[in-house]
């Protein structure tokens, strides 16, 4: 008899065990479960930079203009605007009827707070323009008058660092705040782990009427890729952000799975080090760069999902010149002939530095081995542990490095003052590149009205970059996201970020 | 005859005396050189904790506020100091680089996850163990013996990440019986999902108990006194249970002991392969991360875990039988 009840309690504990609900986050309505690999650390969207916290940011904050999925800006929380002939005066009206997440009105003295505590902050993406002041105008007007013209200032606006919040924080300290932020955007946070989950509910006082469709939006951290293709398989996550370009094509195939793809601002570069004894010189950098069949390295890595790459601007950016720089088409004997106009004829021996646990880039750092070989450049790979990588680049310690090229907000600056301005923090991408006409093109863009005249100007940059080569472009990466078949509507950002007020689950 | 009985108890409570002695001081030792160890050699791996918060494309002059405020320009010694200083003073590990919260928080935030991990994989290994051991024992060098003894090569020879795909791929994705990864809510669902992870740990852990506990139980079965309980009769499921059992299962225990940091060494690969929120699971992000007041924070709190629990199993080892005692 005791020998039953014993078998009867284990029965019974393990159908309470099995019973168990699925699902991460409980209580009524859909829920929406995305799986990140990288858990949100912080709300204040005037410190922040990362991608694992701008993502979830711009989920609760929105600025006043807002890009699409092709890159176009155009106006968000401002119902219009108007931007003076000289460049110099900014006019935002704000929609009609803009609530907070908390219910309360959002007013230009709001906009003028949220952009006045970004400057003062100084973070890690100030706004660059020299601004002269922010003015409300009145109750829906913001007037914001520049020193100078700066044609980006438009494209900053739309980063997510310029989203609006209250005034004064609504009456809370900073701290109280940013644990629990109020913004416009269609999330609300609900629970909130900085070292774990994320638990997003949907703001009842959104102003696009109707969304989000999902009553509760999930970020689930799974840091392990196979991990989350087994958990998007079995449907324990709706969506999978930034999948790789290997397991694309068995969740495209998958019967239950999909792709998602978009076009991204970013670019995968071989980046030189300018102050290498060889790469100095510019022969052995054209050299390699000519040996390169970029074509056939896109094919071979990306699976389709990536297009060589010729120009420094990513194709998804207004002004790229992608297709039109054909200044370093690959040619083998162009290579050896550009091999031996430098100081190292006979040919030399580098380095090139991967960061580790990314198969892509192993790949890509083989075949520019092999391309080195076939010109007599011996290439030794250097594959190191991310944190050692980024401390040996930042520090000029390397000869060759792959990396990605990232356009923070949509405009051409945003890469180029990156890569070319030899005062900006980034050293040109840390290349330690210098060119006088480079510079020269890139200060005029900031101030050429965006038109034709814009457009020659960064054209003719391409070109002296592609003939430098302080950096040479390999391809442009698309982003991939897989969701379960049953996700209708998610759509995906030139910048990797994920709009989910569409999303329906069927 | 009494005397000598009394004697013979002080002797071995003097005998305890000093192993309790010698034993609190080993233990103290090693909390005292993982902490050095580990706050030394986190720093002397190359990558910066700031970079690795602010992104590789931070400004120059962030990094380096953010280093300031980190106390990571001070030298290693004044660094070392501090923190000594605030673990004896505040009891306090410092706050997480990447997290921005108290490192002890989190530590004991995910250590619940960890020790039912721990507790369920050992319930396997110890199960497992005693079932194996005893029927290899009692068929000896039949064909379940032989493939108990063969067993090993290929159950310690795999990769413990391989193993857990394999087990994901086969009961989770396929069968569906158990999740893929993560914890489920509610005490039945963190233990439905903690299954597959116990069960990988278990795989490594199980060989060498089942080898070491068969060799004892044969020698155990092959012992005079067996040979005299069973000519007086006694029955056979009292002599493995209060005999053969008990004295073959010390050594055992004291060799599980001692395999006690290894399970744990196997939570930091198995909970990253399950996506469970661990101990291990912090431990290898922290590593990631370069978040050196995490790093050390796990370090410790493993250390002072490890040593008690060791120092606990050999006190059970002991207690059951004094002999053991050196």
């Amino acid at each position: 008899m005791k020998k039953n009840i014993l078998i009867f309690a284990l029965i019974a504990a393990l159908a309470a065990v099995f019973a168990a609900p699925a699902g991460l986050a409980e209580g009524g309505g859909t829920t929406f479960v995305y799986a990140r690999a990288d858990s949100v650390t912080s709300f204040d969207l005037h410190r922040e930079i990362t991608s694992n916290n701008a993502f979830a940011i711009d989920k609760v904050f929105e600025p006043l203009v807002m890009f699409d999925a092709e890159g176009l800006i155009g106006d968000y929380l401002a119902a219009s605007h108007t931007i003076s002939e000289d460049g110099l005066v900014y006019t935002f009206t704000l929609r009609d009827g803009l609530k907070f997440s908390d219910g309360a009105d959002v007013t230009a003295e709001d906009v003028k707070f949220s952009l006045e505590r970004h400057l003062a902050v100084e973070g890690p993406l100030p706004l660059e323009a020299d601004i002269a002041s922010i003015e409300a105008a009145d109750e829906k007007t913001v007037v914001i008058t520049l020193n100078a013209a700066y044609t980006p200032f438009f494209s900053e606006l739309a980063n997510f660092s310029n989203g609006i919040l209250p005034k004064d924080f609504g009456g809370k300290t900073e701290e109280e705040f940013f644990k629990n932020p109020v913004g416009t955007g269609p999330f609300v946070v609900s629970e909130w782990d900085p070292a774990g989950d994320l638990v997003f509910v949907k703001n009842e006082y959104y102003w696009q009427e109707g969304r989000p469709a999902v009553d509760r939006l999930v970020y689930k951290v799974i840091s392990d890729d196979n991990q989350a293709i087994n958990q998007l398989r079995v449907g324990d996550v709706d969506a999978v952000e930034s999948l790789s370009y290997a397991n694309a094509a068995e969740i495209a195939g998958g019967p239950e799975t999909y792709i998602i793809a978009s076009g991204s601002w970013n670019v995968e570069e071989l980046f030189f080090n300018t102050l290498d004894e060889h790469f100095s010189d510019v022969h052995a950098r054209r050299a390699l760069a000519l040996a390169l069949d970029r074509e056939a390295l896109a094919r071979a890595l990306t699976f389709g999902y990536g297009e060589a790459a010729d120009a420094v601007l990513p194709a998804a950016l207004r002004y790229s010149a992608a297709g039109a720089v054909a200044a370093l088409t690959p040619d083998l004997e162009a290579a050896k002939a550009e091999l031996a106009q430098s100081a190292f004829p006979e040919g030399f021996s580098t380095t090139l530095s991967i960061p580790s646990g990314n198969n892509v880039r192993l790949q890509e750092a083989l075949i520019v081995q092999a391309a080195g070989a076939a010109i007599g450049i011996d290439i030794r790979l250097n594959v190191q542990e991310i944190a050692a990588f980024r401390q040996d680049f930042r520090n000029l310690n390397y000869s060759i490095m792959i990396n990605v090229a990232v356009a923070d907000f949509p405009d051409a600056d945003s890469i180029f003052a990156f890569q070319v301005d030899p005062e900006g923090f980034s050293n040109c991408f840390w290349t330690s590149y210098r060119s006088d006409e480079a510079v020269a093109l890139m200060k005029a863009g900031q101030v050429t009205p965006d038109g034709g005249e814009r457009a020659e100007i960064y054209e003719e940059l391409q070109r002296i970059l592609a003939a430098d080569a302080p950096y040479v472009p390999l391809y442009y990466p698309s982003i991939l996201v897989g969701a379960r078949a049953d996700v209708e509507g998610l759509a995906v950002l030139p910048n990797g970020t994920a709009d989910f007020t569409g999303v329906v689950k069927k | 005859m009494r005397s000598m009985a009394r004697e013979r108890t002080t002797q071995e409570k003097l005998r305890f005396r000093r192993w309790l002695r010698r034993a609190l001081l080993r233990s103290a030792l090693v909390v005292a050189l993982i902490t050095v160890a580990v706050f030394f050699i986190i720093r002397l791996v190359p990558g910066d904790p700031a970079v690795m918060v602010l992104g590789e494309h931070a400004a120059s002059d962030a990094i380096e506020a953010l280093r300031d405020r980190l106390g990571l320009n001070l030298s290693p010694g004044r660094q070392f100091a501090r923190f000594l200083q605030n673990v004896f003073l505040r009891g306090d590990t410092g706050e997480s680089v990447k997290y921005g919260v108290s490192s002890r928080a989190l530590v004991f935030q995910r250590a619940p996850v960890t020790l039912l991990l721990a507790a369920l994989s050992t319930l396997i290994t110890l199960g497992a163990t005693l079932l194996l051991a005893f029927l290899a024992a009692t068929h000896r060098d039949g064909l379940f013996d032989q493939v108990i003894r063969v067993a090993p090569a290929f159950t310690q020879g795999m990769p413990v990440f391989w193993l857990g795909l394999l087990l994901i791929l086969s009961f989770a994705v396929r069968l569906r019986w158990f999740p893929v990864g993560g914890l489920r809510p509610g005490f039945g669902g963190m233990l439905h999902s903690l299954v597959l992870p116990a069960v990988t740990i278990s795989f490594g852990q199980i060989p060498p108990l089942v080898r070491s506990l068969r060799e004892r139980l044969i020698e155990a079965l092959d012992a005079d006194y067996v040979t005299t309980l069973r000519a007086a009769r006694v029955p056979m499921r009292t002599i493995y249970l209060r005999h053969i059992l008990r004295n073959a299962f010390i050594p055992t225990l004291m060799l599980f002991s001692v395999n006690l940091s290894y399970l744990i060494g196997g939570t930091l690969v198995v909970e990253q392969v399950f996506a469970v929120r661990g101990i291990g699971h912090l431990l290898f992000e922290a590593i990631s991360n370069r978040d050196f007041p995490l790093v050390q924070a796990v370090a410790l709190y493993c250390a002072v875990f490890v040593v008690i629990v060791s120092f606990l199993a050999d006190l059970i080892a002991h207690r059951a039988d004094p002999r053991t005692l050196t």
